[in-house]
């Protein structure tokens, strides 16, 4: 098990080394990547501004707490840009075109490998900018956050990223089943919308979709309560519960997948 | 039919493209019901987000915010979905930059078409296929909030609106053609094309409506080309544009039709000129 447990590490560690040479013979294109991403930022934190520009509070958030939120976001969606979702993407592709025997044959775990085979070193740096809002915000807030709080939230934040990568890697293994479906990304895009605002402004009925089957308020707003006060314990339990079941999910869908497959292009 | 009119006539060899590209895009029709459907969840967020800023503390649900009710902030919202799906031209200006950039115009300047025309065809084929999902997917949708739907356009109204939609989709490609060919000039021109595009999102009025914005922006942000690609097709059919404004928004966006037209083409043909036809 520990021995395992090494071998697992040692690779992940190797795999994103290779990346990180990779990345720095394209050193401007890191700039770049860094310089785009400030700019969509800065959009959403004008649409906040507008916003706060008529009203005080968005469902009882005021704006800070709501800066706190999109910092959040940004810190969830860009760590699971950089490990994660490149990886799910390049999947579609090698199921489709039959490359995945290169890694079937291979003797690691294939999830394992699929998964983290590449690292994105642009988003990881990127999140920082989200930890620096949410540092802004609680000076501007005048809270005090305690150590437990700081590593309570950390630990909301993975189990927000394993959640995301959860439901992206379902759909990128949807692909054994349906073929070729590029537009399918289209819907994470679109659900990661249900992180970016506070759940009080959802009905109940949707709301509870949101903790439940689509559980994009634990993913984003649950870390953000934590650091506000506001997260009992019981929900701290519920939140692991919901990205064990779901991490849970992948291995099982990966596996029925994996029977579909048929090695050969299409 | 169309073989009888056009045969033989120089509009015959973009037909042919157009009519190709269209049965190639078809045959991917249900990626694109999967692109049109999950475009519309953000119209929840919206909706809810907006109740929740007209009911927070101090309203009620009933005043104006930049001369807009919540239902005209929802119907601005969903008319935008129609707006953006004449005027949004993905990928166009990207794809004319490489085909410049690595020498493969090669292949479309040896040939006796224009380059303009075939990627405009090349565009509209796309739409075609994107509208004709649309027939099914987008009513649904608008009876499921016909309760915002509360202005009835005039048939004034419905006039200028189909005008802006065509300038709208004019607009989008001409003005992506024209940026497209800035890799004339420039090798690497994808940072300056990203930031193209989020000034587009954002003064086309796509995020948030421009009349939201502080008066010193929106006086000149409503003027500019942008704004015709989604902030002016919603405004005049929720009623917001006066009979006799109707005259000046229509003609602005004319006049920049014609502007990146003659702009486009100009450049065009310098650049062509500087153009190295090989790779990079």
């Amino acid at each position: 098990m520990i021995s395992t447990l090494g071998r697992y590490s040692r690779m992940t560690l190797l795999m994103m080394k290779n990346c990180l040479i990779r990345e720095m013979q394209f050193r401007s294109n890191f700039v770049i990547r860094l310089f785009t991403e400030v700019i969509w930022l800065g959009m959403q934190i004008v649409y906040v501004a507008v916003l706060y520009g008529v009203t005080q509070t968005i469902g009882g958030w005021n704006v800070w707490q709501m800066v706190m939120l999109l910092g959040t976001n940004h810190i969830l969606t860009q760590l699971f840009e950089a490990f994660f979702f490149d990886n799910c993407t390049k999947l579609v592709d090698q199921i489709r075109l039959g490359d995945l025997d290169f890694i079937l044959i291979k003797p690691v775990n294939p999830q394992f490998l699929v998964s983290l085979r590449y690292t994105d070193y642009a988003s990881m740096t990127n999140s920082l900018v989200g930890f620096a809002m949410i540092g802004y915000a609680i000076h501007r807030l005048g809270i005090a956050i305690t150590p437990l709080e700081a590593f309570l939230f950390l630990l909301l934040i993975v189990n927000g990223i394993l959640i995301l990568y959860a439901m992206t890697f379902c759909l990128s293994v949807l692909t054994f089943w349906i073929g070729r479906a590029s537009n399918l990304f289209e819907l994470y895009y679109q659900l990661t919308q249900f992180t970016r605002y506070p759940g009080e402004i959802y009905r109940w009925g949707l709301r509870i979709a949101l903790l439940t089957v689509i559980p994009m308020l634990v993913v984003s707003n649950f870390p953000v309560k934590m650091l506000l006060g506001g997260l009992f314990n019981a929900w701290l339990g519920y939140a692991c519960a919901i990205g064990l079941i779901f991490f849970a999910a992948t291995v099982w869908i990966w596996n029925l997948g994996l029977r579909r497959y048929r090695s050969a292009s299409s | 039919m169309i073989e009888f009119f056009l045969k033989g006539t120089p509009a015959w060899k973009y037909w042919v493209i157009l009519s190709t590209r269209t049965q190639e895009d078809m045959a991917y029709r249900f990626n694109y019901v999967f692109g049109v459907v999950f475009r519309f969840l953000p119209l929840v967020t919206t909706i809810y987000l907006w109740y929740a800023v007209f009911h927070s503390p101090g309203y009620d649900g009933t005043q104006r915010m930049g001369g807009m009710s919540f239902s005209d902030m929802v119907s601005y919202y969903a008319i935008m979905f129609v707006a953006r799906g004449f005027s949004s031209i993905p990928g166009m200006n990207r794809d004319i930059s490489v085909d410049i950039k690595d020498g493969l115009l090669n292949r479309y300047l040896i040939k006796p078409m224009s380059y303009f025309w075939y990627q405009t065809m090349y565009r509209l084929a796309h739409k075609l296929v994107f509208w004709f999902v649309a027939l099914f997917t987008f009513p649904p949708i608008f009876y499921l909030i016909r309760q915002y739907l509360q202005h009835t356009p005039t048939l004034l109204e419905w006039a200028a609106f189909f005008v802006s939609l065509m300038i709208a989709f004019w607009i989008g490609i001409l003005f992506n053609f024209m940026i497209g060919t800035l890799a004339f000039w420039f090798l690497e021109i994808s940072t300056f094309l990203f930031v193209i595009m989020v000034m587009e999102f954002f003064l086309s009025g796509h995020l948030l409506p421009l009349n939201l914005l502080p008066h010193g922006i929106l006086s000149w942000a409503q003027w500019m080309p942008f704004g015709y690609e989604g902030y002016w097709p919603c405004m005049i059919l929720i009623g917001k544009v006066p009979p006799d404004q109707m005259g000046k928004v229509i003609g602005v966006g004319l006049l920049w039709v014609a502007f990146f037209f003659l702009t486009g083409k100009w450049m065009w043909a310098r650049g062509v000129k500087r153009y190295s036809a090989v790779g990079g």
